[in-house]
Formats: C-alpha cells, sequence, structure tokens
C-alpha cells in the first residue's frame, strides 16, 4: 500500500511536471508561479466540494458539487489567475525578470492565503476530502487507493498524449523556434506574446488539474505544502528527465521522485534529530540541480526534434488527394 | 500624523537593512552579471555564525558582528569558487538555477548543523529613543548607524580606490578590463568576499532586529532584496541604496496602515509593477528598442 | 512614381542625443533591386530595423504597397509580406534545417494549439503540401543532405544559405537582405550572390544592404547611398562614380570589400 501511495503521488508529479515542461521546456520560460497553480486548483477543489465551513473554521465559497465538476471548475479560475499573471509577465519579461516577476507574483498570493484567514482558513488550511466517491463506487478504503492509481495513471497517460501530439503539432515547432529566436520568429510573422501565452494557460490548466488531484490524493491542503522544496523537486525532475521531451520527463520524475526519496529513507536519521532525513534528501536535491546543469544541461534524454523523412515514393502525383498521410515522423 | 512618523522610522531601519543586502546583491550582479538566488543565505549563514560566536564572546555585539561577517565573506569566497566560476559562460537563468540549488543545500545543512527551531541571541536590550519625530530602539540606531557608514565606506571603495575602478571596470565589460591589465578574476573573487561580508553582517543585524531567526532568514528577505535592487536599478549600487529607501518606506508604511502580515505582499506589487513599467529601475531611463511582437 | 511598392519618407531617428537616421527618404518599385550602400554607421542598419519594424521613428513615415506601417509590430509587417534577414545569421538553433525553413512558410492557422490537438491528422496532412515545397527549396539552396541536422551544427555560410530558404519558402513580396556577404569567403560569397539575383528574377523585390561593391554594380537596378544617417545620392550605380559626395564618403574604402 505504500508503494500504491508512491506510486500515485509520482503519478500526478509527472502530470504537473508536463504541463511544467510546455512552459519551461517548450516556451523557454522559468516560471516560479507554477505550483501555485497547483495549490490554487487544490484549494479551490476543496472548496467546492466540501460544503459551508463550520466555525471557526473558514473559507470562501463552500460549495457541495461532486468532484468531477469541482475539478474543472478550479481548473477554469486557475487558468484565470494565470491569465493574469502571464499578460503582466511573459508581455516583455524574459529569463530571470520573468523568473523573479512570477516569484513576486507567486509569493504575494501564498502571503495573501496564509494571512487572510476568510480565503482558506490561512494556516490551518482545507482538509477532509476524503476519497470522493468511495461510498458509491463501493470500495475498502485500499480498494480506493489503489482506483485512485489507475485513474491517475490513466490521466497520465492522457496527458502524455496531449502534451506529445502538441510536440510535434506546429504549434509545438513554433514555441520552440521562439523559445530558440523571439526576433526571427517576429520576423516571420509570429506573435510572440500570444504563442507563449497559450502555452503558459495550458500550463496553468494541467497544473490546477494536479491540484484537484492533489486534493483527492492527500485530502488536506494547507500553506506548509506550499513550499519551495516542494517545488525544487519537479523543476529538478525536469532537468534530469530533459528539457523538452515527454517522455523524458515523465522518466525524470519517476526517477528523481521515486528513486530519491526511497533512497533516503534508508539514510539513518538519528533520533535526536528528526530533521535530518528530510534536510538530507532536500540536500541531495540540490546537488542534483547543480550536478544536472553543470554536466548535463539537457537532460538524460535530449529533446527529439522532428525528423523529415519525405518525399513519398508517389511523388510524382501532384493531386493532394486525401491519402493516409504518415509518411513523416 | 504619528503613526506615520513612527513608521517611516521604522521604514528607515528596514530600509539600512535591505540597502546593505540589496548592495551586496547588487554587486555581485555588477561583477559577474547573475542574479544569485543564494545571496540571502550569506545573510542566514552570518546570523549563525554570531550565534555560535556569542558562546564565546557573550555580549559583545561588536566580536558577533564581525564574526558574521567572516562567515559572509567565506560564503562568498566559496561560492564563488564553487559555483559562479564553474558556470562561467552559461546563460544567467541556469546559473540562477544553479544558486537557487545552492540556497537549497546550505539551507538544509544549516538544519542538520543547528535544528529547525528558531533562535536568538541572548544580547540585552537597549531602551527606545526619540530622535526627532522617529521612534528607535538603540538597535534601530546601531542599525541605521552601520548602514550609513558602510554605504560611506562603499562610496569610497568604489569611488576612490583602484579596486573599485576595478570593480566598475569588470562589471562593465570583463574582457576589455582583463586586457587593460586588471585582474579580473581577482577582483571578483575580492568583490565577492566583500559582498559575502557585508551580507553577513546584514544578516546579524536583520537576526538581531527581528528578534528569532531559523534557517529560512535569508531566503525570505531575499525577494524583499531583489525587490530593493530591481526598484533602485540591477547592478547601479547608489540606484540601489534609493531602491532600498523606498521599499523599506512603502513596506513600513503600507503595513501600519493595514497589518504588518501584508507587507510583504505590497513589496512583491511593487516588484510586479516596476517590471512592468521601468524594469531598470525608477532611476534609469528605458532602453529604447525592445521586441514588440 | 506612383505605384512604388515602399515608400520611405522623412525617416528620422535618434537613439539618446545620438542621430542615427536624417530625413531619409527613398523608394522602391515592385521587382526592382535596390543597394542600399554607405560607410559603416550610415545608418543602413537603422533604416532596415525601422522600416521592419524593429524599433519606432521619431518621426517620418514608411508606405508598403500603399498601407502605412509606422507603428506596426514586426510580426504585423511581415505577414503583409515584407520580410528581412538580420546581419548575423539568425536561425533557431536546436531546430532542423528542416523545421527551419518549414516554419518560413505563412500557415499561420496551422499553428493554434486547438486545432493542432483536434486536426492533428488533417494539419500534418495539409502540411506534407508544405513540406514538399520546402524540399525542393532546400534542393534549390544545397541544403537537402542538411535537412534533419540541428541548425547549430551549420557553419556559417550554410546558415547564410538558410536563412535564404527560409525567406524563399515564405514567398514574400519584398525582402530586405542585410548585409548577406559578411565575412563570407568568394567562393560562397559568389552563391549567395547568385541567390539574390534568383530572387529577383523570380519576381520578388529586393532592397540588398551591402559592402560589396561589385556584387551591388552587378545586381542592383538603382543604388541609394548613405553616410551619417543622410541620403546623399540616389541612381544607377554608373551615375555614382562621378559623384563627390560618394567619392569622399567612400575615401580610403576598399572597393572589393568582402
Amino acid at each position: 500500500m505504500y508503494w500504491v501511495s508512491v506510486i500515485t503521488e509520482a503519478g500526478i508529479f509527472a502530470i504537473l511536471a508536463l504541463g511544467l515542461d510546455v512552459v519551461w521546456g517548450w516556451s523557454g520560460d522559468f516560471d516560479l508561479a507554477f505550483y501555485g497553480y497547483l495549490a490554487l486548483g487544490s484549494y479551490l477543489t476543496f472548496v467546492l466540494s466540501i460544503g459551508k465551513p463550520t466555525p471557526p473554521v473558514e473559507y470562501i465559497i463552500g460549495w457541495h458539487l461532486p468532484v468531477l465538476l469541482a475539478i474543472p471548475l478550479a481548473v477554469v479560475v486557475v487558468v484565470g489567475l494565470a491569465a493574469v499573471i502571464g499578460a503582466v509577465a511573459l508581455r516583455n519579461l524574459r529569463e530571470i525578470y520573468f523568473a523573479v516577476t512570477t516569484l513576486a507574483a507567486v509569493s504575494a498570493v501564498y502571503l495573501l492565503v496564509e494571512n487572510y484567514t476568510p480565503l482558506f482558513d490561512g494556516y490551518n488550511g482545507v482538509y477532509g476530502l476524503i476519497n470522493p466517491g468511495q461510498t458509491a463506487l463501493n470500495l475498502t478504503y485500499n480498494g480506493y487507493r489503489i482506483f485512485l492509481l489507475f485513474v491517475v495513471l490513466f490521466l497520465l497517460f492522457l496527458a502524455y498524449l496531449l502534451v506529445q501530439r502538441l510536440s510535434r503539432s506546429p504549434f509545438g515547432r513554433l514555441l520552440r523556434a521562439i523559445r530558440e529566436d523571439e526576433r526571427a520568429a517576429a520576423a516571420y510573422g509570429r506573435r510572440v506574446f500570444f504563442t507563449k501565452y497559450r502555452a503558459y494557460l495550458l500550463g496553468a490548466a494541467l497544473a490546477g488539474l494536479t491540484g484537484g488531484l492533489f486534493a483527492i490524493f492527500i485530502s488536506a491542503f494547507n500553506p506548509s505544502a506550499w513550499t519551495p522544496q516542494e517545488l525544487l523537486v519537479i523543476y529538478a525532475a525536469i532537468l534530469v528527465g530533459g528539457r523538452g521531451n515527454p517522455r523524458g520527463v515523465i522518466a525524470g520524475v519517476f526517477v528523481v521522485y521515486i528513486g530519491f526519496i526511497e533512497l533516503t529513507r534508508f539514510l539513518p536519521s538519528p533520533a535526536s534529530r528528526p530533521d535530518f532525513g528530510p534536510a538530507m534528501r532536500q540536500i541531495l536535491i540540490g546537488l542534483l540541480i547543480i550536478l544536472m546543469l553543470r554536466f548535463r544541461p539537457q537532460g538524460i534524454f535530449r529533446e527529439r526534434p522532428g525528423v523529415d523523412r519525405g518525399p513519398r515514393p508517389a511523388a510524382a502525383e501532384p493531386a493532394p488527394a486525401p491519402e493516409p498521410g504518415e509518411a513523416v515522423r | 500624523m504619528t503613526t506615520f512618523l513612527v513608521s517611516v522610522g521604522i521604514g528607515l531601519a528596514t530600509a539600512a537593512i535591505l540597502s546593505l543586502s540589496a548592495v551586496a546583491f547588487t554587486l555581485e550582479y555588477a561583477v559577474s552579471r547573475i542574479a544569485n538566488f543564494a545571496h540571502g543565505e550569506f545573510l542566514t549563514i552570518g546570523a549563525y555564525a554570531a550565534y555560535s560566536g556569542q558562546r564565546f564572546f557573550h555580549q559583545s555585539v561588536v566580536a558577533a558582528a564581525l564574526i558574521a561577517a567572516v562567515a559572509g565573506m567565506l560564503a562568498g569566497l566559496a561560492l564563488n569558487a564553487c559555483l559562479i566560476e564553474q558556470f562561467r559562460g552559461r546563460s544567467a537563468i541556469t546559473v540562477f538555477i544553479a544558486t537557487l540549488g545552492a540556497a537549497l543545500i546550505v539551507q538544509n545543512v544549516l538544519v542538520i548543523a543547528y535544528g529547525a527551531a528558531n533562535l536568538s541571541y541572548s544580547f540585552t536590550q537597549g531602551g527606545l529613543h526619540h530622535v526627532g519625530p522617529f521612534l528607535w530602539t538603540t538597535s534601530d540606531l546601531e542599525v541605521i548607524f552601520s548602514a550609513l557608514t558602510v554605504a560611506a565606506l562603499i562610496f569610497l571603495l568604489l569611488q576612490r580606490t583602484r579596486f573599485g575602478k576595478a570593480i566598475r571596470a569588470v562589471s562593465q565589460d570583463r574582457a576589455l578590463a582583463q586586457v587593460s591589465g586588471i585582474p579580473a578574476r581577482r577582483i571578483v573573487m575580492q568583490t565577492w568576499a566583500l559582498s559575502g561580508a557585508i551580507s553577513g553582517f546584514a544578516g546579524f543585524v536583520l537576526a538581531d532586529t527581528i528578534g528569532t531567526f531559523g534557517p529560512q532568514l535569508g531566503f525570505s528577505f531575499l525577494l524583499l532584496t531583489i525587490t530593493a535592487t530591481v526598484t533602485g536599478g540591477i547592478g547601479r549600487p547608489y540606484a540601489t541604496l534609493g531602491g532600498a529607501l523606498i521599499v523599506g518606506l512603502v513596506i513600513q508604511i503600507a503595513g501600519a496602515y493595514t497589518s504588518s502580515a501584508y507587507q510583504l505582499v505590497y513589496a512583491f506589487l511593487l516588484l510586479v509593477i516596476l517590471m512592468l513599467l521601468r524594469p531598470n529601475g525608477v532611476f534609469v531611463r528605458r532602453t529604447a528598442m525592445e521586441v514588440r511582437a | 512614381m506612383s505605384g512604388a511598392l515602399l515608400e520611405i519618407d522623412d525617416l528620422t531617428k535618434s537613439f539618446g542625443g545620438v542621430s542615427a537616421v536624417r530625413h531619409c527618404t527613398f523608394s522602391v518599385d515592385e521587382g526592382q533591386v535596390v543597394g542600399l550602400i554607405g560607410p559603416n554607421g550610415a545608418g543602413k542598419s537603422t533604416v532596415v530595423d525601422l522600416v521592419s519594424g524593429f524599433g519606432e521613428p521619431d518621426s517620418g513615415s514608411v508606405t508598403f504597397a500603399g498601407v502605412p506601417l509606422t507603428g506596426k509590430r514586426p510580426d504585423a509587417i511581415s505577414r503583409l509580406g515584407l520580410i528581412r534577414t538580420f546581419q548575423t545569421p539568425r536561425e533557431w538553433r536546436n531546430l532542423t534545417v528542416m523545421d527551419n525553413v518549414l516554419l518560413g512558410r505563412r500557415k499561420f492557422a496551422r499553428e493554434s494549439l486547438w486545432r493542432s490537438l483536434t486536426a492533428a491528422r488533417r494539419i500534418r496532412r495539409d502540411e506534407e503540401l508544405d513540406r514538399a515545397v520546402v524540399r525542393d527549396i532546400l534542393e534549390r539552396f544545397g541544403l537537402t543532405e542538411l535537412k534533419n541536422e540541428l541548425a547549430v551544427r551549420l557553419s556559417g555560410g550554410q546558415k547564410r544559405l538558410l536563412e535564404f530558404a527560409r525567406i524563399a519558402a515564405a514567398e514574400p513580396r519584398l525582402i530586405i537582405v542585410d548585409e548577406p556577404m559578411g565575412g563570407v569567403n568568394p567562393v560562397l560569397g559568389s552563391r549567395i550572390g547568385e541567390a539574390v539575383r534568383q530572387f529577383a528574377t523570380d519576381g520578388l523585390t529586393v532592397i540588398v544592404v551591402e559592402h560589396n561593391l561589385p556584387f551591388i554594380e552587378k545586381t542592383c537596378d538603382k543604388v541609394v547611398v548613405m553616410d551619417l544617417g543622410e541620403v546623399i545620392a540616389q541612381g544607377p550605380f554608373s551615375g555614382l562614380r562621378d559623384n563627390p559626395r560618394v567619392v569622399e564618403a567612400y575615401l580610403g574604402m576598399d572597393q572589393s570589400h568582402g
């Protein structure tokens, strides 16, 4: 059961990483606000489905929607926030300025959430979404957890297909070109901001979705789950797996998350210092980031550009007849 | 009116600490062209070093401050040698991420060494003083005084000494400076040592002002530092001082009228607005050509 | 002439206190090849930037096919059919040569995120036509063997040819070629010269900014000479030799620059 939990969490983070890869790997923007979209997606899923708060707990909304409705709705709101932050940050800011601005924006939101209790009960956070639909599906607790694992893996598979399809499409190609050189893209008639913006919103939507999944998975969410450390695991995973390569990203998440987390479990933690284990884990992650950047910045799996295999043998045929056009890639 | 003035007074004290940290940050940027996300850790290291030193020097604030500065200096040298120089020639954002990793490492090493709980110094507290319309503690006065002193020293250093000139040369164009006979690598190293020392000292002062501190001390101050730097103009020490002043005042005044918890929110909103309107800083004119697409 | 394709009128731009371009006026007719020459610092590249939208003039106007360009963004100007190269080749480094040139094709509707997800198969089919066109273009520029190479691996000269291939793929109305021969060996230089002349033969309107005067003489119908931000002469190349201002501007400059 422990492994069910670990793999489920890794699967959720893998979807998150795919979203971040769209923004960071393909579009080239180091977005530090990304985890905030997950957090918000999580919070919203809660307050949309657990009903009215009982004092002294307080939070907004408090509807009783089924989770299958709550999550899409949460995603919509998250994309709304991303629309604002993206509009501000993506217009003219790049590289460090973009990173710092997104960090400032998400930190402001974080502080607001942490201190303005009417929002999401401040430091206490929200809780109480325990295995939604378990009774309806007639499952035991453990049975539900296994069910959840399969749901997550299925969604991961869907996300992978979506991202893969996008990666090989003209949109994906354009996004990468913009990453490589914006001026040239503009010189060829491309709308740089608009394209990046769409990618940014897509990434945020995926993050919002993962937030909803996360809400179901851990049944609670509060500011302590929203720390820089959580963030950096994802970025490290993408660095390891390979920016711009969806398969690599997923592999990176599983390697870093499962490999690392599990490895560090075997580290001796002196009884007097319970912080030792987690701290050591963070140190290793930090080292991993630095080493990957220094020695293999493209990741274990490179970004694979499309290969042109044409022309097809029947190239003498001039008519653009609707033949099954699978010759390339 | 008194609230306003009192918060202006506190704002000045905050601005003083912020200016130390921000000037150090801007020096790092000036010579190495990177935004050092591990900068906050210099402060944290300084604070912790002073804490350890207190066991030997008890009530001597001066000794604690010195230890903090030395620790910061060593940290600056170490980061430069182990990280910055290793990543020479790489893109700014790559180094930025690497410093993020370094920050993570340092914070957690401190957790292992000292535990995650908050600590505090055991200096005797001074009283409150009325200085004109402002209300300051002894601590505040020490802070403002030391910040002004350091600022003056930096001014002298940059303007009057050869070292200062060398820093300016290297920050303009490293290759050119080297060709002109300036030992760029050594200058860079010394600048990092200087900036680390200032930061370590600032960390001690910050920890003493706040009262308690933990491994996250410098990191949480970092965004404020970046805001101050960007407000003034990154890479320009005098503009940065101005930026620190503005930010320090803004957050204290705004925080006094709403709630101090939201101080940082104002700082971050200020940062976001500045990035939109004046990314090169309040005191710098906008650059001419950008890609608009 | 009333129907000039590109009309530049009284263009002025300064940076800080320095005047880069002053009262620049000339026009280009459809199908013409116009050379823009002058010593370094004459303002040629600034004019190119201003015309193509990579900068806003302080005053003056630019009109392309009757449409005013001043104030338009570079992507909008490009969509009207005016495309430029850059002094240093700007290829998309981590994309293949094929992708680089394919992106020159102006089929913007295909790049919609939504359609890329929902109509992927149809898009791929439509794109096959463009791929065929691009393969021909690559053949024309001798880049076929390199089509699946990452652009970053190309030599400097190959990158220039890549840029030309990309422009050819875009089928523009007017091309501005910014110093195509800069720092290029003579063999490649003549190939580039051929390519430019081929553009002209294909009916494209071309503005070439160049220092290589023999090339300009051979290729251009009309030459505009700039110095210190101003247009000091315009007309056929043959007339320039006798123009004292032109000679003075070029005093000391090697005629066979390359």
